[in-house]
């Protein structure tokens, strides 16, 4: 063994006693239930003007193809 | 779920345009087969791919960052990303050469995107960022 790799199993040590392994990685919990329960708490409510507001955007899309290439450019 | 708050913004933000990207990408596909597109418009879809949910997650980031829940709601905010992004779909364009988008289509169809992002903000981020228990 040389002195660099001497060097580098010393810097290893160093740095494994530094940080010892985690012992606990495991979830406390599954998180998934707790993801659909987020979900229904707050169901999406559209509202009249929303409505309004897309149906005409939709409306104008369907007048005018040419511009949906425009559109999805952006999105 | 309280670490990395702006981790989880970023994430709720690049969430949609990344699904939508997944649609465009599907519609070009089916067009190169079908329609034959021509090759070379595969430059218009590094814009769309690699700067617009990108800007998403940055723009929900600063949402959250700022606590500007608070004073603006998130559907008047994500209508405002058009206003930066469409200068820079305008300049990209112009930098790559593409033909389909120019000034003035970018003018007239200003306005539905804002609609569109008003929405998109408003139902999709705000729900992906509830979700992720940011709001």
């Amino acid at each position: 063994m040389n002195d660099d790799e001497r060097e580098l199993d010393d810097i290893g040590l160093q740095l494994r006693s530094a940080m010892p392994p985690s012992q606990d990685r495991e979830l406390k919990t599954d998180l998934w239930p707790r993801m659909l329960r987020r979900m229904e708490e707050a169901p999406v409510r559209f509202g009249w003007f929303e409505s309004v507001v897309l149906a005409l955007t939709l409306m104008t899309f369907a007048v005018f193809p040419e511009l949906i290439p425009v559109l999805l450019y952006h999105l | 779920m309280r670490s990395h708050p702006y981790l989880r913004a970023y994430m709720a933000g690049v969430l949609l345009p990344s699904w939508l990207l997944l649609i465009g990408l599907g519609i070009f596909t089916l067009g190169r087969v079908t329609q034959h597109v021509p090759a070379g418009l595969e430059r218009v879809i590094i814009f769309p791919m690699a700067v617009v949910p990108n800007v998403w997650g940055l723009w929900n980031l600063l949402y959250v960052s700022l606590h500007l829940s608070e004073r603006v709601s998130i559907g008047v905010f994500g209508a405002l990303l058009p206003l930066v992004l469409v200068p820079a779909g305008i300049a990209l364009s112009f930098a790559l050469d593409l033909r389909f988008y120019v000034l003035w289509d970018a003018l007239i169809v200003l306005p539905f995107v804002i609609v569109i992002y008003y929405l998109a903000w408003k139902y999709g981020v705000a729900f992906f960022n509830r979700i992720v228990e940011l709001s």
